[in-house]
């Protein structure tokens, strides 16, 4: 059960911050070429800002609070590095997460 | 002296990080390694692959090893010169016993502190160390180094450099400067948001450098800035019990301090008084814990002031369910089993010191937590090896038309603290496995001889680097890293191997098993030897780029060189 909410929490960290980085421009033109249109843009922020917050509260959820904010913090830094060198060697991948955009 | 804020913080960032980012590399790296430092014991100590044991019986187990440990010889030869006349043939006056165990150690490791009759100096104690396997009593070889516990994570915060503490200080001042280069970093970087998740390897080299320097430092900043601040405040004395066998130094300090507040007595009666059951006052203390909703294992066990009438008995749990270092600590009175003390709830002020402490130190169960540590240490050492070869890079071609060799030498130091010190890594792990089991009369300890070997290993590599980095002065790359990369693809699988050969574990065995502590580390070398023939092969491809662009540059600057 407690893997199960961690995998949940790594996997909305992910997309967060999947989410927050085709926010900006030229993340988006790597993905899918062009430019994103404002609307959409406003979408992506909320729903990554969202995806992070539910995954702090995966966290909470799985752990002692102490012990949940540093997993937490600590799965932004993962969350980041692994889509900042997603984007830099198959930025297609992460089309799937933009598709309804 | 600079025209703007900007240019001086990026004056303090280039070369307070150049001289310094050295030792952090060493720090964050086997800091990375000691957040599995049991694990890694048990690849080297292959008696201690067993499951996890909780801490045996003290009046049936543990008492009778207490009674018969002496110090070593090796200690005793040390003492000699801090004793006026001879020293006894036994040492018969415990101050303290104690026991440790974390959730991760299948073997129990044990301390006894003696007096010293005759000391120059007052308080002087002699220490002796044993290792048991906790299901029988019987004792491990002293001679065994474990490699991740007694090796790795001490040199990640002392280099293993002990005279006048000097390790420690330069560890100290590392961090510093580690906090230094986070905040003037932040003020140089001016694009943090906007290029947050930019990595462009395709640029040139300069730039895509510079953006894995900048973005391993950005997105692990508050880990960055968090070990080295914890680092900091772990030695600047902060009483947590493991204190006794881990930071062993500040020890003394603190004992006085506690008996200062606590009113356990500091100081032996002189008046002899039997031991009652121990095993009574840790159920005691067990049932406690239990009704502070805090049931748990004891982690650490210790008796005060051994057969004397002011003897007590401390029992720490074990802190595997939350971050913060908090022992719970219950004493009592050793002859009768009286309870003297309960340790109080923390302050508010200690409730954040504990949780920095166990922040940093790590007794938590969380295999998650760890492994995303081990990645922010490895985060933190790209951060600096990239910081490294950004200063070359920038500046070789200027130092090649200049005929100057100080980019060279940069680049040697740095190839000799990335590559090589993973090339020594590898190197005590195969020393270990290819070792005899008992070494021929005359020769050092084998866990003395493996730290020779990792220690040689090194200086080869440097050696190596110096040598193998002509080429920067002349503004190319040097093939030292390649062929350090190639070392590296060829020791961890024969490590792998190594420990397969001399144990029987092979990787489908501990994988089936499963035993994850050998399994881990056994994977983690196939991956990391993997990555270095990867790395080995496109900077292979890179030379050759030079080869084509800059022939000619290459040889006047050669020649230049050789005048120069």
């Amino acid at each position: 059960m407690v893997d199960l909410l961690l995998l949940a929490a790594t996997a909305a960290c992910v997309c967060g911050m999947t989410w927050l980085a085709l926010a900006m421009e030229p993340h988006w033109k790597q993905v899918r070429g062009g430019v994103p249109p404002a609307r959409t843009v406003r979408a992506l922020r909320v729903l990554g800002a969202s995806s992070l917050f539910a995954s702090l509260l995966f966290c909470l959820a799985a752990d002692h609070a102490s012990m949940a904010s540093l997993v937490w913090v600590m799965l932004l830094a993962g969350a980041a590095l692994a889509v900042a060198f997603t984007l830099s060697w198959r930025p297609r991948l992460l089309a799937p997460l933009i598709a309804w955009a | 002296m600079f025209k703007s804020f900007r240019l001086s913080m990026t004056w303090v960032h280039t070369w307070f990080g150049l001289v310094l980012g050295f030792v952090l590399m060493a720090a964050f790296f086997f800091g990375a390694l000691s957040v599995f430092d049991r694990e890694i014991d048990r690849w080297a100590v292959p008696q201690s692959r067993f499951e996890p044991q909780p801490m045996p019986s003290f009046d049936r187990m543990l008492r009778p090893v207490f009674e018969r440990m002496q110090p070593s010889a090796d200690s005793i030869e040390r003492m000699r010169e801090r004793v006026n006349g001879p020293l006894p043939e036994r040492f018969d006056t415990p101050i303290r016993w104690g026991a440790y165990t974390t959730h991760r150690d299948p073997v129990l490791g044990l301390f006894a502190g003696y007096e010293v009759p005759n000391a120059k100096e007052p308080e002087t104690s002699i220490w002796a160390n044993r290792t048991i396997d906790p299901r029988t009593g019987a004792a491990l070889p002293d001679d065994r180094l474990k490699i991740g516990s007694r090796f790795f994570y001490p040199l990640h915060y002392s280099l293993t450099l002990h005279w006048m503490n000097l390790g420690y200080w330069i560890v100290g001042l590392a961090s510093l400067v580690m906090l230094v280069a986070l905040i003037s970093g932040v003020v140089m970087h001016r694009k943090i948001f906007r290029e947050f998740f930019t990595f462009r390897p395709w640029r040139n080299i300069q730039r895509g450098t510079l953006d894995l320097h900048n973005l391993t430092g950005v997105v692990a900043l508050p880990f960055h800035f968090f070990f080295a601040f914890t680092g900091l405040v772990i030695f600047a004395g902060i009483y947590f019990p493991v204190g006794h066998t881990q930071l062993e130094p500040l020890h003394e300090l603190h004992e006085k301090h506690d008996a200062e507040n606590t009113g356990l007595p500091h100081d032996r009666a002189g008046v002899p008084a039997p031991l009652a059951s121990v095993d009574a006052m840790v159920a005691e203390a067990q049932r406690r814990w239990a009704t502070r909703g805090m049931a748990g294992e004891v982690g650490f066990l210790a008796v005060q002031h051994v057969g004397d009438a002011n003897g007590y008995v401390s029992v720490y749990r074990a802190g595997t369910d939350r971050i913060a270092l908090v022992g719970e600590g219950i004493h009592f009175k050793a002859s009768t089993g009286e309870l003297l003390r309960e340790d109080p709830p923390r302050t508010a002020v200690d409730g954040i010191n504990t949780f920095l402490t166990g922040l940093h130190l790590q007794h938590f169960r969380h295999w998650l937590l760890r492994w995303l540590y081990v990645l922010g240490g490895l985060a933190g050492c790209v951060c600096i090896a990239t910081g490294f070869i950004f200063f070359v890079e920038k500046r070789k071609r200027q130092h090649a038309q200049a005929g100057g060799q100080g980019a060279r030498a940069v680049d040697a130091l740095a190839a000799t603290t990335v590559t090589g010190m993973l090339i020594a890594t590898l190197g005590i792990l195969i020393a270990n496995r290819l070792l005899p089991e008992s070494l021929p009369a005359g020769w050092p300890g084998r866990g003395d001889v493996e730290r020779y070997v990792f220690w040689g290993v090194w200086l080869l590599a440097m050696a190596h680097a110096f040598w193998r980095s002509a080429p920067v002065a002349a503004g190319r790359i040097a093939p030292a890293w390649r062929e350090q990369c190639w070392a590296i693809a060829g020791l961890a699988p024969a490590a792998v191997l190594l420990n397969w050969a001399t144990t029987g574990d092979h990787l489908f065995k501990t994988l089936a098993e499963p035993y994850w502590p050998v399994a881990g580390l056994d994977l983690s070398l196939l991956v990391g030897g993997l990555l270095a023939a990867v790395a080995a092969r496109r900077l292979r491809r890179k030379e050759q780029n030079d080869d084509v662009r800059l022939p000619a540059a290459g040889i006047v600057g050669e020649a230049e060189v050789r005048h120069g």
